[in-house]
């Protein structure tokens, strides 16, 4: 078991071996696709085989994985997988345009599977101050990615991006301290008292006046990661300014980390001070983040904002849905989360095919991408009514929950004006996206060489968007059980 | 740590260092020149690695001395030291122009953020008598501070230091509330911040240049 969590966590490692020995891009695009695939087969070995019993507990505590975590761990290794294979497409297609150096190709390489790892083994680690590390150090990889095309804009939004997002996690830093401090009182030896398992199992012990504080500094500190309103200000520009395959990573996999961490703080927080604290500061920042997102969705301009906006939206979804909290709310939380994260996935990979071949990201230069390229036009129609929470697809079944669980849970205005705000979004999205598929054409230019990197570039927009159809028709019972599993871990 | 009474030897040692901590932090926010920042920020990282001898000596701690070692060669010696060659000198820095408020309203912002602090952190999270009661509000002020300079400043050198200045605040916290903080953390942490600082030159120097070539540019365009 300890070894399929080693082999998780190593598996992306494999893009950044092969670039350093010399593999061009799709070499090392390949090799990155494969230790991506292992990754996720290794997760979900790990999860069936602990689903019926006790949770992978190692080397102090800092090794940790239980179903919560190995559903994100899922969730992150899938989207991993989707990125790697969009990568070869992209970057080659970059590397023989000339836009990538040689240099360039292979730093993408290391850095995307440094990032990758290091955000899986955030996930695999139960020890609060770890996470930290580990997030910091995911959010400077990113980072590299972010400013990797060198150019004033793309370094402005790297910048804007480490530096907004590292004096976050330092607050988050700043939380977790309060939080050992709130467990002094517990004879538990100094690793213990920042471990997860024995800090929640423990919780009644804990005291309040700290336990609030930490809270609030983790929510607001993680929170700056996940992109919620008001500290999403770094979000839209590293999104837009990112190669898109790292995009997708950014929006569909770093975020999800960053709401792990809250999820971690909130049970604790949740089984010492009841629901009623950690409730408001949720829906707080979740309304916050959904009325921000759909109000800068209004504005039409670079698709690739447009899209980072829905996820300030989503997140803020997702926090809502833990603002609501119960059994219904946690599970639309989550079924939310592996659903966006396709859909988010499918999106920004598609509009990286968009940008090479129009060579712009103005969604304004976009026209007739349906005529002219059938796959990624239909594939970002799909998406963008997927991410909009239209059925047949996933999101529209988790949206419901969450809905659901809002009027089970608190009064109705909150749900309902949940819902207005969704339309408004729906109308925001729809009148950009349908502008870039309709219409006449203009003549284009084939960006990859060879058969296999358009293959590369349609395949995990066909893949995300099969997985989300089925999620939205039918949960398997599996992927059923580990979502009520980890909902029972964390109330 | 949560023993140690302020009026212990070392309690008072510690408390002496946070409030020069605290001072250093008002020296940096009120000044303008880029050559101070970094030695402003350079002083108060050795007086934090002095603080975090004083709690190794106090706890017979050897992660501590690590820590204290560690602080003294890269937060003070090393930090200041490459960001003084790679970007002060070499992209010709000197003074900052680029303050959205004056030198004046910044102090006074931070004086109020200072109570502030003083206000939220000192009545119901800490029992009074022991040295953390004394130092975590200089703390929480130091990483206000901290955050204050990155606000009001818009040069990426100034943000640099402004971030690190945050980390100091949260790292004095640190040895003062919880002496036990688990090492490997703690060296993780530090591993971060190095890290950080590398990848932030490299962006910082590349925007100086690009926007120094950018109004150069302005320049020749205007020219006849």
């Amino acid at each position: 078991m300890t070894a399929l969590a080693i082999l998780i966590v190593a598996g992306p490692l494999a893009g950044p071996a092969a670039a350093l020995a010399g593999a061009r891009a799709r070499g090392a695009g390949l090799a990155a696709a494969a230790g991506a695939a292992v990754s996720l087969i290794a997760a979900i070995a790990l999860l069936a085989g602990q689903l019926h019993r006790a949770p992978l507990q190692g080397w102090n505590g800092f090794l940790y994985v239980d179903t919560l975590g190995g559903f994100f761990l899922l969730t992150v290794s899938g989207v991993t997988l989707l990125a790697a294979v969009g990568s070869i497409a992209y970057v080659s297609a970059e590397e023989d345009a000339g836009t990538f150096s040689r240099f360039q190709v292979r730093l993408y390489f290391v850095f995307f599977g440094l990032f990758a790892s290091l955000m899986l083994a955030s996930l695999a680690t139960g020890n609060l101050g770890l996470i930290f590390v580990l997030i910091e150090a995911s959010t400077l990889a990113s980072a590299a990615l972010v400013g990797l095309e060198g150019k004033a804009r793309s370094l402005e939004a790297a910048w804007k991006y480490v530096i907004i997002s590292s004096l976050g996690v330092t607050i988050a830093l700043a939380g977790t301290l309060f939080l050992f401090y709130a467990g002094s009182a517990l004879h538990l030896s100094s690793s213990q008292r920042l471990t997860w398992p024995f800090l929640f199992a423990h919780a009644a012990a804990l005291a309040p006046a700290p336990l609030r504080l930490a809270f609030l500094l983790a929510v607001v500190g993680y929170g700056t990661k996940v992109g919620l309103a008001p500290m999403h200000t770094w979000l839209p520009d590293a999104h837009a300014e990112a190669p898109s395959p790292a995009s997708a990573m950014l929006s569909a996999a770093l975020l999800n980390t960053g709401m792990y961490a809250i999820i971690r703080f909130l049970a604790i927080t949740q089984a010492r001070l009841g629901p009623t604290f950690p409730r408001a500061v949720l829906l707080a920042f979740g309304f916050a983040s959904v009325l921000i997102g759909v109000l800068f969705m209004v504005r039409r301009g670079n698709f690739k904002r447009l899209f980072a906006y829905s996820s300030v939206e989503h997140m803020g979804i997702i926090a809502v849905a833990l603002g609501f909290g119960g059994v219904l709310g946690l599970y639309g939380a989550l079924l939310h989360t592996i659903n966006h994260a396709l859909a988010k996935a499918v999106l920004f990979l598609g509009s990286g095919d968009i940008a090479l071949r129009y060579r712009t990201r103005e969604a304004a230069g976009v026209r007739g991408a349906l005529t002219a390229l059938p796959v990624t036009g239909g594939a970002l129609l799909l998406g963008s009514m997927a991410v909009l929470g239209s059925p047949p697809f996933g999101l529209f079944l988790s949206e419901l929950t969450i809905i659901r669980a809002g009027f089970a849970r608190t009064s109705p205005v909150l749900p309902l004006l949940l819902l207005a705000l969704l339309a408004v979004a729906f109308i925001a999205f729809a009148r950009t996206t349908t502008g870039m598929v309709t219409g006449q054409p203009p003549e284009l230019p084939d960006p990859y060489r060879r058969r296999a990197g358009r293959l590369a570039a349609a395949a995990p927009l066909i893949a995300g968007l099969a997985v989300l159809l089925l999620l939205g028709l039918w949960i398997p019972a599996g992927l059923n059980t580990v979502i009520l599993r980890s909902v029972a871990v964390i109330t | 740590m949560e023993k140690l009474a302020a009026t212990s030897p070392a309690g008072v040692l510690l408390d002496l260092s946070g409030v020069l901590i605290l001072l250093l932090a008002f020296a940096c926010l009120g000044s303008k020149l880029f050559n101070r920042y970094v030695a402003y920020y350079g002083a108060q990282s050795v007086v934090l690695s002095f603080a975090a001898a004083v709690a190794a000596w106090n706890f017979h701690s050897v992660d501590l001395w690590i820590l204290a070692v560690l602080t003294l060669a890269v937060k003070g010696i090393g930090i200041p030291l490459v960001t003084r060659r790679l970007l002060v000198r070499r992209l010709a820095l000197s003074r900052d122009t680029a303050l959205s408020t004056g030198l004046s309203t910044s102090l006074i912002a931070g004086g109020a953020l200072t109570a502030f602090a003083y206000l939220v952190t000192q009545p119901q999270l800490l029992p009074h008598g022991v040295v953390a009661a004394a130092v975590v509000p200089l703390s929480t002020a130091v990483i206000l501070l901290g955050a204050l300079a990155m606000v009001v400043r818009r040069h990426t050198v100034a943000q640099l230091i402004g971030w690190l200045i945050v980390e100091n605040g949260v790292f004095l916290g640190a040895i003062t509330l919880v002496a036990t903080f688990p090492f490997i953390v703690e060296a993780g942490v530090f591993l971060d911040i190095a890290a950080g600082v590398l990848i932030m030159l490299v962006f910082a120097s590349g925007l100086t240049r690009q926007l120094a070539e950018a109004s150069a540019g302005e320049l020749r365009e205007l020219r006849g």
